[in-house]
């Protein structure tokens, strides 16, 4: 209330309207006349006397501090009592205490009346029952507490969870790695008591094919990402394997992949299919001692990868059929489950496999950096 | 990617080794492929206290080492006490290398299960040549990994 607003007040309203409005308004208020510095009530509405529980007689000429009791905050109380004494206007929330002596919460406006001179004769004061405003505070408080403890509950919960699936998820990748080693080794035991011949050497080939899904494991669990496999990581670990076990100078395999993502499901097909098709070529395109080289490469093109092995060798009519036939079939078995496509041909001298496989949605996902680096020479 | 120099057999200096490993089909196999190599295996131990007991009486030069043995992820304790000899080196063969400890237990470093012959070769060679004091390199041997201390522990 400004001093531009009590003087719009028209001087015939002052009287009558005003004060038929402040007396019968819900808002309960209260006047006290500074009456040097005592500050007895001279004056409240029908809603004080309802607020507060007393009569009017018993308020009269009181101090509003007979309001107050033990759990009204002293601190608070002084602030008034200062901003009061500069005759400052104020805005508090304060327990007090009605007459049957039941506590509520009470905010208030503080605002000092001036006489013509500008000397404060009065004090004016609006209330407001804040106990409803605080008790929900107070019951947001302690929601709000329960609530983070609950949280804090839960989350230990799932990180017990969570703990438990990963030791179990390492349990079954240490049983799977070791059943791979087992039979592998079996496969491997059997082949060093078998005659030397095409049984050892059927026993020896399903080793090896054991150990290129086995490489695929461990790359897939070890690199932390369990969904995806990198292709060139796989083809520099087989071609590896692959170049030491031959022997003499005579076969050089050079080999040029992409570093292409591809989803754990593609893998152990595709790794079997480069294995199949990188063992055939230099296991049996070149009989007799002869020399030659195989190229293997691999690019991933319109989401597609296209790979391509060729060799110079005796040409696949010419190779022994029956080791080389099974090798094949299972690569057009392979191609098939990726629903690829597969072309082989014969060239002079030689034979060229082609094989257009597309990706899977989770290899699309991310286009990894498709530049093909050219590996060294695969040679002994 | 670099020159693959790893060969099976070859002139690979001549290892006594133990190995540690509970799964009878993998030892047995491991054996034969450590023959095929040159190597002489000096035992074979599926539990930590034949192990122990086998380092303390042969003394190898390498002791390949699983984690887990008939007693339980038990292999590490193993490492530590076989790599106390100074004269063995301890390299892990294991499905399970998440359970080595940060300081490999005195071990130089492991070799990933399922393995392949090359790598079994390529590390026994690197690990030979080092201990011989010539220069030798881990390059193509995916499957081996060298401990954070493994060159300093093969080069005293």
């Amino acid at each position: 209330m400004t001093d531009t607003a009590h003087q719009a007040v028209p001087a015939a309203l002052a009287q009558t309207t005003l004060a038929s409005a402040f007396s019968e308004s819900p808002t309960p208020m209260v006047l006290t006349e500074v009456r040097g510095g005592a500050h007895p009530i001279v004056w409240a509405n029908a809603a004080f006397l309802a607020l507060t529980g007393y009569a009017w007689h018993e308020l009269e000429g009181r101090n509003c501090r007979m309001l107050q009791g033990p759990l009204t905050d002293r601190e608070t109380v002084a602030r008034i009592s200062a901003a009061v004494a500069e005759g400052r206007s104020f805005e508090a929330e304060l327990v007090n205490y009605r007459k049957d002596g039941t506590s509520f919460w009470n905010g208030m406006t503080l605002s000092p009346v001036r006489d013509a001179t500008g000397a404060v004769t009065h004090y004016y004061s609006a209330q407001a029952d804040m106990t409803g405003k605080h008790s929900l505070e107070v019951a947001m408080t302690l929601a709000n507490i329960d609530l983070e403890r609950r949280v804090s509950e839960q989350t230990a919960d799932l990180r017990a969870t969570l703990e438990q699936k990963t030791a179990l998820l390492h349990e079954v990748d240490h049983r799977v790695k070791n059943n791979l080693q087992v039979i592998s080794s079996l496969m491997l035991l059997k082949a060093r008591r078998t005659p030397e011949g095409e049984a050892r050497d059927a026993l020896n080939g399903m080793a090896e094919r054991i150990g290129a899904l086995s490489t695929v494991h461990r790359m897939l669990y070890s690199a932390g990402d369990v969904t995806r496999f990198d292709l060139r990581e796989f083809a520099d670990d087989f071609l590896g394997d692959l170049v030491a076990g031959l022997d003499g100078e005579r076969t050089a395999v050079s080999a040029a992949i992409d570093s292409v993502a591809v989803s754990a499901a593609m893998a152990a097909p595709l790794a079997l299919m480069l294995h199949e098709l990188a063992t055939n070529a230099v296991r049996h395109a070149f009989p007799d001692n002869r020399a030659g080289r195989v190229s293997i490469t691999a690019r991933r093109r319109d989401g597609a990868l296209h790979m391509l092995i060729e060799d110079d060798g005796v040409g696949l009519a010419a190779a022994i059929p029956n080791p080389a036939g099974f090798g094949r079939s299972l690569v057009e078995m392979v191609v098939r489950q990726l629903r690829g496509t597969i072309a082989w041909s014969e060239t002079t001298p030689g034979t060229r496999v082609e094989i257009s496989v597309p990706l899977d949605a989770i290899s699309l996902r991310e286009a990894a950096d498709t530049t093909a680096e050219e590996l060294p020479q695969w040679a002994k | 990617m670099g020159q693959v120099t790893a060969g099976v057999g070859g002139a690979a200096p001549c290892l006594r080794i133990l190995v540690v490993e509970d799964e009878v089909l993998i030892a047995l196999e491991l054996e034969c492929l450590l023959e095929d190599l040159g190597h002489v295996t000096v035992g074979v131990a599926g539990s930590s206290q034949e192990a122990i007991a086998l380092g303390l009486s042969t003394h190898p030069d390498v002791a390949l080492v699983d984690i887990h043995l008939i007693d339980g992820p038990t292999g590490v304790a193993v490492a530590r006490a076989l790599s106390a000899d100074p004269r063995t080196t301890v390299v892990f063969m294991t499905a399970n290398a998440k359970r080595i400890p940060d300081d490999f237990a005195g071990a130089v470093g492991v070799i990933a299960k399922p393995y392949s012959e090359r790598v079994v070769a390529g590390a026994l060679r690197y690990v030979a040549e080092c201990r011989a004091g010539h220069a030798a390199s881990l390059e193509g041997l995916d499957g081996f990994r060298l401990a954070a201390d493994g060159w300093e522990r093969l080069h005293p």
